[in-house]
């Protein structure tokens, strides 16, 4: 709908991700490279995820939602999870502390993934005439998958890189980990399987979001106390 | 993470404030449109002189708060205040643009009898004032669909509403995108004729007379794009066929060939002062011209209410050949329950306007006689293939057609005053029914203006093979045409309809998008520098802790 109904959601697609390397200390101990990395990780992962796609899944005509096709796309959802755990911990990365590595590592993979996913059809979709809430509803799926992704990294931190944790809490960071990493085979059931309005899922996908952050913030500072 | 609970509660906030001034729509949608036409006549424009179009939608001319300049202005053909739109013409109040509903294909005939009549006339002066007008403004017809009726109806209730569709508020909006129109190279004029020879006695050696019989077949109305002029001249040119499959059938066989040439002729060119007409007589030698007996013209034979022929001639009533073919007529007609009254009006020398076709004939000295429902001689492009004569009155052009074959009949094989009739109703050579019809329908379905018919067109090839497998002798013949018309392209077009958001839409979006990213900003800066610390002990616990 014109060029400027094109920036508007642009900005709100990606500006948030600059927001959170500039406000935050991220910007101060010049994490770019990990965030790039990070965002090449993405990319790495992903292109192993369409190969499997491609191979195990069937091409369908419609819409529907089909369950088996739908285990299948969640397992292959799962290499998300292995793809972090290498990013978080294979690559060498400056000496920067913990908390700041996951939040890079999370930033950069979700600008990769909404730069790969929103960033074409936003070009395509938002500049012709027609209007439609669309690309709106999809700034703002971007921004709560920035919330996801650096949950999800906070998440993976604590699981693969630190030693020691209190146990009662283990079995809990493990569980929010799955349900983040489920986050899209979640959406895409809401989406396709009972047919809920794009805005409706973008909603359950915001509060989902916040509950899951504000789980993930006490698992991590629980864990940064030190052992009773 | 309190800065993701309030950026969640700003946006759904502003999202609210900003649904206010848009509805979830639909996607666009996209229908043919035909464009009005655009000809150059002695080299004044007239006619719609743009094509493309790219405005908001308006459902009246006076719509309060609406700017008719930047609008498009829609309404069904019949409802148009043709006073109204004269006036901002002759203001220079020009329109963004209109586009003119036409009742669906087929469902034309559903009004009531008297606003039928009104409305035929509303709509015959609406295309009269669009073809006779230099209109700087594009005008384009569209049949009417549920969903176009649909947003119409939104657009008249968004108006009503005193919300009309501009820049500003956002609604509706109509794109026409396509390249300007040109000039077409002078069109061609492609005339059939076909000829069945008459039987030539032993031993006789005076030349066998002959007589034409001649329609014109193509039309002249406010869209090229749209099928017009069923019954001017389609019931004329279906009349011609059908004789000559008559005629073709009496003169296979040798012992019914009658002892006069039969030149049946259908002439492109009618609106056009039936220039291919003149043309085609231009192109007869000597010969021929001279062996022409008399010619009849068909004229608009379908009325759906007459039953009155008029035979319009130029030479006086009194003249021998004149009486002799009313005569003929009136016998028949009267078997029929038809009339058919002589109508004289003189040939003007000096006007070059040709208001009959036998006129074209009376100037090269062949006797002639145009039989129409017509009274009046029409004006120059009037009653040339309105886009509102959509309809013939079939009873009525098999009754014209009966008509004039069995006078030829009765006059070539000389039976008048001895009541037989040649194609008795029932007779294996009655006047078929649906063959007619069929033609009818055809010549209802398709564009006949001549300037957008090439030399293969399909319907130029129907009426070459129609009359070639019955008739051995069909000939085509190309003129150009050299008038004073030059035509211009670009007839038919997709018009896409959008719904769009306002100028107003965008800006708050803007702001809210700029506040969102402002709010983030502080917040995150505010909290992460205080975010280190949560997790980070402070140093003091841990020194009391460790001593």
């Amino acid at each position: 709908m014109t060029l400027f109904h094109f920036f508007n959601c642009a900005a709100l697609t990606f500006g948030p991700h600059a927001v959170y390397y500039k406000a935050t200390p991220l910007s101060e101990y010049d994490t770019v490279g990990t965030c790039v990395k990070a965002a090449l990780v993405y990319l790495g992962t992903t292109l192993i995820k369409l190969v499997l796609f491609a191979t195990f899944l069937q091409a369908s005509d419609n819409d529907d939602f089909h369950p088996s096709q739908e285990m299948l796309k969640a397992l292959i959802g799962f290499l998300d999870v292995a793809g972090m755990y290498f990013a978080l911990t294979q690559l060498t990365y400056r000496n920067i502390s913990q908390n700041h590595k996951f939040q890079a590592i999370g930033l950069g993979w979700a600008f990769a993934d909404s730069l790969l996913h929103r960033l074409a059809p936003l070009w395509v979709g938002a500049k012709g005439h027609e209007f439609t809430w669309d690309y709106l509803l999809q700034g703002i799926e971007a921004n709560v998958n920035l919330v996801l992704t650096v949950s999800l990294a906070a998440l993976g931190s604590l699981m693969w890189l630190r030693k020691s944790k209190p146990s009662a809490l283990v079995p809990i960071i493990y569980t929010s980990a799955g349900i983040l990493a489920a986050m899209p085979s979640i959406s895409s059931y809401l989406h396709r399987g009972l047919k809920w309005d794009f805005s409706k899922v973008v909603g359950f996908e915001m509060s989902a979001a916040v509950a899951m952050a504000l789980v993930t913030w006490r698992l991590f500072s629980a864990c940064q106390r030190p052992q009773a | 993470m309190q800065l993701v609970c309030v950026s969640g509660h700003t946006l759904l906030a502003l999202l609210f404030l900003v649904a206010a001034y848009i509805d979830l729509c639909d996607a666009a949608s996209v229908f043919d449109v035909y464009r009005a036409i655009q000809y150059d006549l002695r080299g004044i424009p007239m006619g719609s002189r743009r094509a493309s179009l790219n405005h908001h939608a308006s459902s009246g001319l006076s719509v309060p708060g609406s700017d008719i300049t930047r609008s498009v202005v829609i309404l069904p053909i019949a409802k148009v205040n043709i006073t109204l739109l004269n006036e901002y013409l002759q203001g220079k109040r020009i329109l963004g643009g209109l586009l003119l509903l036409l009742p669906e294909k087929g469902h034309g005939d559903d009004n009531k009898d008297e606003d039928a009549d009104e409305n035929l006339q509303v709509e015959r002066d609406l295309e009269n004032w669009i073809i006779k007008n230099n209109v700087p403004y594009p005008v384009y017809f569209v049949y009417e669909t549920p969903s176009l009726k649909a947003l119409l109806d939104e657009v008249i209730a968004n108006d009503l509403a005193g919300k009309p569709a501009t820049a500003t508020t956002g609604g509706f909006k109509l794109v026409i995108s396509g390249p300007e129109p040109r000039k077409i190279p002078p069109p061609s004029l492609v005339n059939i004729q076909a000829w069945l020879p008459g039987l030539r006695s032993e031993g006789d050696s005076s030349v066998v007379q002959t007589i034409a019989i001649v329609a014109w077949y193509d039309t002249f109305g406010a869209a090229p794009g749209i099928p017009a002029g069923t019954d001017s001249n389609g019931s004329g040119a279906v009349a011609l066929l059908e004789i000559a499959r008559l005629f073709s059938r009496l003169y296979a066989n040798p012992k019914t060939r009658g002892r006069y040439n039969l030149l049946f002729a259908l002439t492109a060119g009618g609106p056009y002062d039936y220039e291919g007409t003149s043309k085609w007589l231009k192109s007869f030698d000597q010969r021929l011209r001279e062996s022409i007996d008399y010619a009849i013209c068909l004229n608009s034979l379908g009325s759906i209410s007459g039953e009155k022929l008029w035979l319009h001639v130029s030479k006086p009533p009194e003249n021998a050949y004149i009486r002799q073919i009313h005569e003929g007529l009136s016998e028949v007609a009267t078997e029929l329950g038809l009339t058919v009254e002589v109508k004289h009006k003189k040939i003007n020398i000096s006007s070059s306007r040709v208001a009959w076709e036998h006129e074209q004939f009376s100037r090269q000295r062949i006797t002639a006689a145009t039989l129409s429902e017509l009274e009046t001689p029409p004006e120059l492009l009037e009653n040339a293939g309105s886009i509102v004569d959509t309809r013939a009155n079939i009873t009525q052009v098999i009754l014209s057609t009966k008509l004039v074959a069995e006078s030829l009949a009765r006059y070539i094989y000389d039976q008048q005053d001895k009541h037989i009739t040649v194609f008795a109703d029932g007779s294996n050579l009655a006047v078929s029914r649906s063959y007619v019809q069929g033609w009818l329908n055809l010549l209802s379905r398709t564009p006949r203006m001549a300037p957008f018919l090439s030399r293969n067109s399909p319907i130029i090839a129907a009426f070459h093979k129609e009359l070639a497998d019955r008739i051995e002798d069909v000939k085509i013949q190309h003129e150009t045409m050299d008038s004073s018309f030059t035509f211009y392209d670009s007839t038919k077009f997709v018009l896409s309809i959008f719904q769009v958001a306002s100028v107003t839409f965008d800006l708050v979006v803007m702001l809210a998008v700029g506040s969102y990213l402002g709010l983030l900003f502080v917040i995150a800066l505010v909290t992460t520098k205080g975010l280190d610390d949560l997790f980070r002990k402070p140093p003091s616990s841990r020194k009391i802790k460790g001593t």
